[in-house]
């Protein structure tokens, strides 16, 4: 699955990159409005990575050249700027996803996979990880065919860990998705250690395989 | 004190003491005078009745005229001198009460040897010097009444300007743009201080609002890189030869940037409300947001062992509805953030009033410091200070007071608008 990063900041869009390029995906990236514009026009990507403020323009309008093509790449807008108002806009205009900077790579590796989920699998909102099997639209997860009783947030965390298999992701980031960043509550680590206690512990129970390792106290790593 | 009113007293003051003193002079001056003139009476008189002696040998014959009496006594020693005397009633009549001015000699005839008294009534001169005194007086009296009429009315027309530039810099803030627009005067000292005003207040506005850039253009610019950080960091966690000191250092350098980008992410949210960005507002079902609110921590409470009870009823209030988030979001999560496991947090909405009040072993808050940016009871306190003065900078703009109470072992915030 191809996909493209079009941020000008080069150091970021080589992070991006890097976490991203795994054997799902193959990024390419493009560091200016007209570079941006040249690429849309000729390839069709799974999800665009898209930087507002650009040399040369406005992300925007590539945004808005991509639903005047009638393209149906996925947009996920990321931006300095973090207002309702320019988060409503380019939801308007088509995007798909909208990410406040900074943000944990880990966050938008979850969210590039959610947005290509909704784009690819149409119908079909399932996703399985060898015994795991998760339903987006029912939001319950399977193991062996049988149901596994997870609250919303452990649901949650989950889908966030199979979105970043094999990843090791901070205590931060998961706080962050769990929580976002309006609650400030969000250095609450214990209710973190608690949340993960659990799912791994249900999942262990329904006969699953032990996916989550613990790294040094600091993070979390879904083995597959 | 006004100063009018400073002034009259002044003015009030020194001008009856300069009365006082003025007129204590004047009756001396006038009594001084009128004995003078009367003793040069009585002086003449005695030089009548030396020449008569002289020519005659005999005393004349004594005459009481209406203010005036002579009277010879037999005297064992001859007076040299003569003696002016001012006596209250007369030798000769007991009865008069008046003052008299009394001149004593001696006398020589018919070889015997008398003491001359003349005596001569001081009334007139009284009486003179008292009505002098009345209409001096009444005079200053006047001139004091219509000073001080004068006064009040010139006084008053006088400072107007003064007071009109104070209504207009009493409507004066120093985060609106507009300058200050005085009513011209044709005084040049009103004219010359509004000009001062105007200037200093200019320049005020201007400094503010480029400081106000600056900070908000220093967060933005910080975004960018703290995202770069942020993601370098997430990259260098996925390395598997890490070691454990090296994971912890990591970490370290996690929560500090962590930290900075909330701490960038509040500033940014302060210069917003500050700009007016959140000006628009929709009626706000406040009963359904916090029944929302209080859902989204439900686990969180649960998991920390704290008891939560509500009281909501219905009201609805025209806000912003991203502000409210916000607001709402803060108090919970202070009320959530200062507490400790087994404690309580109560929420209670009225129709026109929300009261948090949650448990916690902190002592009571700096009610003067509390709102101040980066204010914190605790310096070594891992939370930035801005909370507390995004929860007023929202109440403000939202047209809410807030309140802090302390109590026990209780902190309580009611908002009532």
């Amino acid at each position: 699955m191809k996909v493209l990063v079009i941020e000008d900041e080069k150091e970021l869009s080589d992070s991006i990159c890097a976490y991203l390029a795994n054997e799902q995906f193959v990024c390419e990236r493009t560091l200016d409005f007209d570079s941006s514009m040249e690429k849309i026009l000729l390839y069709d990507y799974a999800c665009i990575i898209l930087d507002v403020n650009l040399p040369g323009g406005s992300g925007l309008d590539i945004l808005k050249e991509l639903k005047n093509l009638n393209k149906t790449d996925g947009v996920l807008i990321i931006s300095a700027r973090n207002s309702l108002d320019d988060k409503v806009f380019a939801l308007k205009t088509g995007a798909d996803d909208y990410l406040t900077k900074p943000f944990h790579l880990a966050e938008l590796a979850a969210r590039v996979n959610a947005i290509i989920r909704r784009k690819s699998f149409e119908g079909k909102n399932e996703i399985s990880c060898n015994e795991l099997r998760l339903d987006l639209a029912e939001k319950n997860v399977k193991v062996h065919d049988g149901p596994v009783d997870l609250t919303r947030k452990e649901y949650e965390l989950l889908l966030y860990f199979i979105s970043n298999k094999n990843r090791v992701i901070s205590k931060n980031a998961i706080a962050e998705h769990l929580w976002g960043d309006s609650m400030d509550v969000a250095d609450n680590y214990d209710f973190i250690y608690t949340h993960i206690k659990n799912l791994r512990k249900k999942l262990i129970q329904a006969g699953a395989a032990d996916y989550i390792k613990s790294i040094y106290g600091m993070g979390y790593k879904f083995n597959v | 004190m006004k100063l009018f009113t400073k002034y009259n007293r002044v003015n009030l003051v020194a001008t009856i003491i300069i009365f006082l003193l003025s007129s204590t002079a004047f009756y001396f001056a006038i009594r001084y005078i009128l004995i003078n003139q009367v003793d040069d009476d009585l002086r003449i008189e005695q030089r009548e009745i030396e020449t008569y002696v002289k020519e005659h040998n005999t005393l004349p014959e004594s005459i009481s005229v209406k203010d005036q009496n002579i009277s010879y006594v037999l005297s064992d020693t001859y007076l040299q001198k003569r003696k002016f005397e001012t006596i209250a009633g007369n030798k000769i009549d007991a009865k008069e009460k008046d003052l008299y001015r009394i001149l004593q000699f001696g006398v020589i005839a018919n070889g015997k040897i008398y003491l001359a008294t003349v005596a001569k009534s001081l009334e007139g001169a009284d009486d003179l010097t008292h009505s002098i005194l009345l209409i001096s007086s009444a005079t200053i009296l006047l001139i004091l009444a219509a000073s001080f009429l004068i006064n009040s009315v010139l006084l008053k027309r006088l400072w107007k300007p003064f007071y009109n530039s104070l209504d207009v810099l009493k409507n004066f803030r120093v985060d609106k743009s507009q300058s200050l627009n005085f009513p011209t005067t044709q005084i040049d000292e009103f004219a010359f201080m509004d000009q001062i005003i105007q200037k200093t207040t200019n320049q005020a506005q201007q400094e503010y609002s480029l400081l106000k850039e600056f900070t908000e253009n220093a967060s933005h610019e910080m975004q960018t890189p703290l995202a770069i950080i942020r993601s370098k960091l997430d990259l260098l966690l996925q390395d598997e030869n890490l070691s454990e000191g090296q994971s912890k250092t990591m970490q370290s350098a996690y929560s500090a940037i962590e930290k900075l980008s909330r701490l960038n992410q509040s500033l940014l949210l302060l210069a917003k409300i500050e700009n007016n960005q959140f000006a628009e507002t929709s009626l706000i079902n406040l009963k359904q947001k916090l029944e929302e609110k209080l859902d989204a921590f439900h686990e969180l409470w649960q998991n920390q062992s704290i008891s939560v009870s509500s009281s909501l009823v219905d009201s609805n209030v025209n806000l912003n509805s991203e502000l409210t988030d916000i607001l709402l979001n803060n108090l919970l999560s202070n009320a959530t953030r200062h507490n400790f496991s087994n404690g309580y947090i109560n929420v209670v909405l009225k129709e026109k009033m929300i009261e948090i009040s949650n448990s916690s072993r902190e002592k009571e808050l700096n009610s003067q410091q509390m709102f101040l940016r980066f204010f914190s009871q605790d310096k070594k306190s891992r939370y930035n200070g801005l909370g507390l003065s995004i929860i007023k900078q929202i109440c403000d703009v939202s047209g809410f007071s807030i309140r802090y109470l302390f109590t026990g072992n209780e902190h309580r915030f009611i908002l009532s608008w």
